[in-house]
């Protein structure tokens, strides 16, 4: 293999070539002149001390040097030449191409490839950068040498008609724990859990982490039918093992799952040979093409690079809420559908760690990081030793506590104070806790259930890729038995499969993403569109699905969409069992019943879990109830009937849904809603905003706000501007307003209560100056128009859009620090009983922002007075000092 | 190569060990300290006996005192050129890795005979020339060293399989 070197840009171009010293056919060696060659350079001659210089053109001859070793091939120059650039100038037959390297040793010729040689610009130890082995780091190849290994390997596939599947551990085919409670239940056959734990595979590390995890045991949990699943997939694929874990654990579980090496063979790769603990890269094992790779992964989050190879599962969580005992580096994970109401509930039922670990913990987490992906880049750039470190630190203590605290005992514990009670109650009350607890009667007093189905739903996935894939590849290749340049993208392969899984449903989530995350950047948003599902983010008439969060029903969306009698309304769980079964699911048993809401008693939400038999068809007649009545309930406004008026007709009903929801949207999320559905985020819209006429507007209005001759009549003309658009925003703003107070009586539902509240927010009111100043200002508000007009007025418009922005906040349970802006509708002044008693119900509800305004002030001024006494005192020793002086 | 070679060593021993067998001790530690590492490009395999014990100095401000062993120890230094046995631990398309005792080797595909091939269909996957030549983690080897390289404390080999009597050693 020839090569052509050039001459470098070291030399002082423009040179002349005077000799070549050697001729094509000679062998050549590093450092070897062989190239004579002049160049003209200017020299400042003269006496320097009296500054009578001058510059003269000065010649000067040097020699080049090889910087390989070799035959010289060919010159690509002669003698006589006037290069002036940086050119190649020879071809050389390369002794040795050091195209695999181990350690700074080139494998094919042994020389040290760490040397560094003046007469070479770059380093060899650059030219085999990839590397590519599964169990090595310190063996790296050259990008030929890679892409010649990777042919090879499609060239075997395709003969054999496979592929190569890179498949996870941890959640995936396994679960893995350290509580030692599993070791108990296992030899005591008189604990529910025996039966379940039987199974469980255990193992020790000796290299594990220190202190109290050192020599633990390890609990592996198989995921149920993974034998055969493995067997069958085998045959399909080439299977390899690519998990976060250490190199030891890796080698363990892998023992366990394929005792004879027949699956995995050496084809394991751990978070020792990943070279980066925060996400995994197809590129690590397949650096040239993916085309014939897929991944089965729980997370998506650490294939950054490689979502179109990805087939996400649902995470198997056998040992409930221990989660992924090998995540300590990663960010928590958001896109949990926190589904089984049992671990939740048990969970959210036990103090301590468990709580930390479980699913519950996911939604906090998930508040606060705004994507994982954000994360992953904003930890990258942090770099590096110092955070692993801190990883490692974070998982060792995770370790030491799962072994204290023992989570499963925990959650064990519990299960069993709610038989006991269950017991004592009367059988029908029984019933009803194995409803709620939504596991079946004969099993619901162990918390370890082994009913995981995934394995079975994505072997069939895994044959109709493979079967497509080979399918596309057949009609591709025409006659040849082996044809590597027809291989097709299996990730293009498995994007159309997928998409086709839930063509035609258009889904409105709620409840379900933090409303901080904007829903098309989401991983449950994105996971449902590369299934081929459209997401909307109002309701509107051609939604097909509504999917409620069973933990927090009841969201302004879900209201809207009741009214829909063709709109099926679903828990999470059910896109948990689309995902799952790629298509759409049955919705009967994920049904999410909707109940009237009562004028007098407010709506009372039923949880309808996966598991009841209680069907909820949903009828026409059944429907229009739940959605009128709590229209009557809202009309508390001259305009409202207007409004119903208009919605008794079809076609206008829609828009007058779509402006509602777009306020609905501002009590439960935070986002700009605006959006036309489809589009994928709300800055898109600005690529095709016309800056230029913002610029002029701009401008124009600057220069109108410069000259003093008429300003007074345009402050008029303003606001006689004004006052109209008041009048429109009022109109949608109040019943924005009034969705949200309903929102918050939902919330404090007895009467008493609120009274209660009442009272303590007069008593503030008459505590704090701004308080009253506040409460007077949005009296003015409700009471008339022309007065609205007035500065106050529009001072309560400001600060009552912070109280908008607040009651958002307290409404959504997440305390978030919102950077978004409050959203155009809720602008606009209002006039509105609601509006008092709104404002009252946030001055309520967060009480402690009146009293925050309090203490403020009362800190201001001791702060104030602080510092004046440090001022006097200051003065004081200075003037001490004159005097002494 | 082996080497019986004559070294010399800086011994620090512990306040709380002065008293009568302080020479054994002084060896004890030496042995623990020395043997099995690599120091520069040659590995400390085993220590025959100490010759030298010179007396013992406080050192200042620490109150360790120091001992000057000599001591006769077998080295092994692998050159460039030699022939060893090693055990072959990983395999994988581009060549496999061996261990010579301390020395980790790596034979690359292209310094094998052209008839042995890479088996990715074995399990576990082989270097094989379909004969009486099976390459996999656990086969012993004879490999002629061709280049090495030595960073504190460590070495690395590059190893050849090309050449008659080299490859698999039929047990």
């Amino acid at each position: 293999m020839s090569k052509i070197i050039q001459l470098g840009n070291r030399l002082r171009y423009p040179i002349t070539v005077v000799k070549l010293l050697k001729s094509p056919g000679d062998a050549i060696k590093k450092q070897e002149a062989l190239i004579r060659y002049s160049f003209k350079w200017m020299k400042e001659v003269g006496d320097t001390i009296r500054g009578e210089t001058w510059e003269e053109e000065q010649t000067t001859f040097a020699d080049w040097d090889s910087p390989a070793d070799g035959d010289l091939k060919k010159w690509l120059i002669k003698e006589g030449d006037v290069i002036g650039k940086d050119a190649p100038c020879m071809l050389v037959q390369e002794a040795c191409p050091h195209s695999v390297q181990y350690q700074g040793l080139c494998a094919l010729c042994g020389k040290d490839m760490t040397e560094v040689n003046w007469a070479a610009e770059a380093r060899d130890t650059e030219r085999a950068p990839i590397s590519m082995v599964h169990d090595q780091t310190n063996l790296t190849v050259s990008q030929g040498q890679a892409q010649r290994t990777e042919q090879d390997l499609q060239r075997r596939l395709l003969s054999q008609r496979k592929l190569s599947l890179v498949v996870d551990l941890d959640q995936t085919i396994i679960h893995a724990c350290i509580d030692p409670t599993v070791g108990e239940w296992q030899n005591d056959p008189t604990n529910p859990n025996h039966e379940s734990v039987k199974a469980v595979r255990a193992f020790q590390l000796e290299d594990g982490p220190r202190s109290v995890a050192r020599g633990c045991w390890y609990y592996i949990k198989m995921r149920p039918g993974l034998e055969e699943f493995l067997q069958r997939i085998s045959e399909l694929y080439e299977l390899h093992v690519y998990t976060m874990g250490t190199r030891a654990y890796a080698e363990h579980v892998a023992e366990i799952v394929d005792p004879d090496q027949k699956l995995f063979g050496n084809r394991v790769i751990s978070r020792d040979e990943n070279g980066n603990v925060y996400a995994k890269s197809l590129q690590r094992l397949f650096p040239v093409s993916t085309n014939m790779v897929l991944i089965i992964d729980d997370r998506s989050d650490v294939w950054p690079q490689n979502r179109d190879n990805l087939i996400k599962v649902s995470p198997y969580d056998f040992f409930k809420g221990i989660g992924d005992i090998n995540s300590g580096f990663l960010p928590k994970r958001q896109d949990l559908l926190s589904s089984d109401a049992t671990a939740a509930n048990a969970a959210n039922g036990t103090a301590g760690p468990a709580d930390q670990k479980a699913q519950a913990a996911a939604e906090v987490a998930a508040a606060d990081k705004a994507s994982p992906l954000v994360a992953l880049a904003s930890v990258g750039e942090g770099e590096d030793a110092d955070l692993t470190q801190k990883g490692i630190e974070e998982q060792e203590r995770d370790l030491e506590r799962q072994i204290k605290d023992r989570p499963l005992q925990l959650l064990q514990e519990k299960l069993d104070k709610e038989d006991e009670e269950a017991e004592k109650a009367s059988t029908q009350s029984e019933e009803g806790e194995a409803r709620r607890s939504s596991s079946p009667p004969h099993t619901r007093h162990r918390v370890l259930l082994d009913d995981d189905q995934e394995l079975f739903c994505l072997q069939d996935h895994l044959i109709d890729v493979h079967k497509t894939y080979y399918e596309e590849y057949d009609r591709k290749r025409g006659t040849l038995e082996v044809d590597p340049s027809a291989v097709p993208d299996v990730g293009q392969v498995l994007g159309t499969l997928k998409s086709q899984a839930l063509d035609g449903v258009v889904i409105l989530l709620t409840g379900i993403i933090p409303t901080n995350i904007d829903v098309y950047r989401s991983e449950i948003g994105v996971q449902l569109m590369s299934f081929g599902a459209e997401l909307r983010t109002t309701v509107t008439r051609d939604l097909t699905h509504v999917v409620v969060n069973s933990q927090r029903p009841w969201t302004q969306k879900l209201r809207r969409a009741a009214r829909y009698p063709h709109i099926k309304i679903v828990n999470q769980n059910w896109l948990v069992a689309c995902f799952t079964r790629w298509e759409v699911a049955d919705e009967t048993p994920f049904m999410f019943h909707v109940e009237p809401a009562t004028p007098a008693s407010d709506t009372v939400a039923t949880i309808n879990n996966g598991g009841d038999t209680e069907t909820e068809v949903v009828s026409e007649e059944d429907e229009a109830e739940p959605s009128e009545k709590p229209q009557p309930r809202k009309i508390l406004r001259l305009k409202r009937p207007t409004l119903k008026l208009v919605s008794a007709t079809g076609e206008s009903r829609v828009l007058a849904d779509d402006g509602e929801s777009d306020e609905s949207d501002d009590v439960e999320a935070l986002l700009p809603d605006d959006i036309a559905d489809g589009q994928l985020s709300p800055i898109d819209g600005l690529k095709t905003f016309n800056w230029g006429s913002a610029d002029d507007e701009l401008n124009e209005f600057l220069a109108s706000g410069s000259d003093d001759d008429d300003d007074d009549d345009e402050e008029d003309d303003e606001d006689d501007d004004m006052e109209d658009d008041d009048e429109v925003e009022g109109d949608t703003a109040e019943t924005g307003s009034e969705g949200s107070k309903e929102g918050i009586e939902n919330e404090q539902s007895t009467p008493s209560r609120k009274r209660k509240r009442n009272a303590k927010a007069g008593g503030e009111e008459s505590d704090t100056g701004t308080d009253s100043e506040l409460a007077s200002a949005s009296e003015t508000a409700s009471a008339s128009k022309k007065l609205r007009k007035t500065k106050s007025s529009r001072g309560t418009t400001s600060l009552r859009n912070q109280y908008e922005l607040k009651e958002a906040d307290a409404d959504s349970n997440n305390n978030i620090n919102t950077s978004s802006l409050p959203t155009p509708q809720v602008t606009g002044d209002e006039d509105d009983v609601s509006l008092l008693k709104q404002q009252q119900a946030v001055g309520e509800g967060d009480g402690f922002d009146d009293i925050d305004e309090a203490e403020l002030m009362a800190e201001f001024e001791a702060e104030f007075e602080a510092v004046e006494a440090e001022q006097q005192a200051a003065a004081h020793p200075q003037g001490g000092d004159q005097e002494k002086g | 190569m082996f080497f019986l070679h004559n070294l010399e060593r800086r011994v620090t021993l512990h306040p709380s060990y002065f008293g009568r067998n302080m020479h054994d001790l002084v060896t004890t530690k030496l042995v623990k300290d020395v043997e099995g590492t690599c120091a520069g490009d040659y590995y400390i395999i085993a220590i025959m006996d100490t010759f030298d014990v010179s007396e013992g100095r406080i050192l200042p401000g620490s109150g360790l005192a120091e001992f000057t062993v000599g001591y006769r120890a077998v080295v092994w230094r692998p050159f460039k050129g030699e022939v060893v046995d090693a055990i072959a631990y990983s395999v994988n398309p581009h060549g496999f890795f061996a261990q010579a005792g301390p020395l980790r080797l790596f034979v690359s595909s292209h310094l094998m005979p052209d008839e042995i091939q890479y088996d990715a269909n074995a399990t576990p996957p082989q270097f094989t020339n379909n004969a009486d030549m099976v390459i996999e983690p656990g086969t012993h080897v004879r490999v002629k060293i061709i280049g090495l390289r030595t960073e504190v404390g460590e070495m690395w080999a590059i190893g050849s399989i090309n050449g008659d009597f080299l490859g698999c050693l039929q047990a």
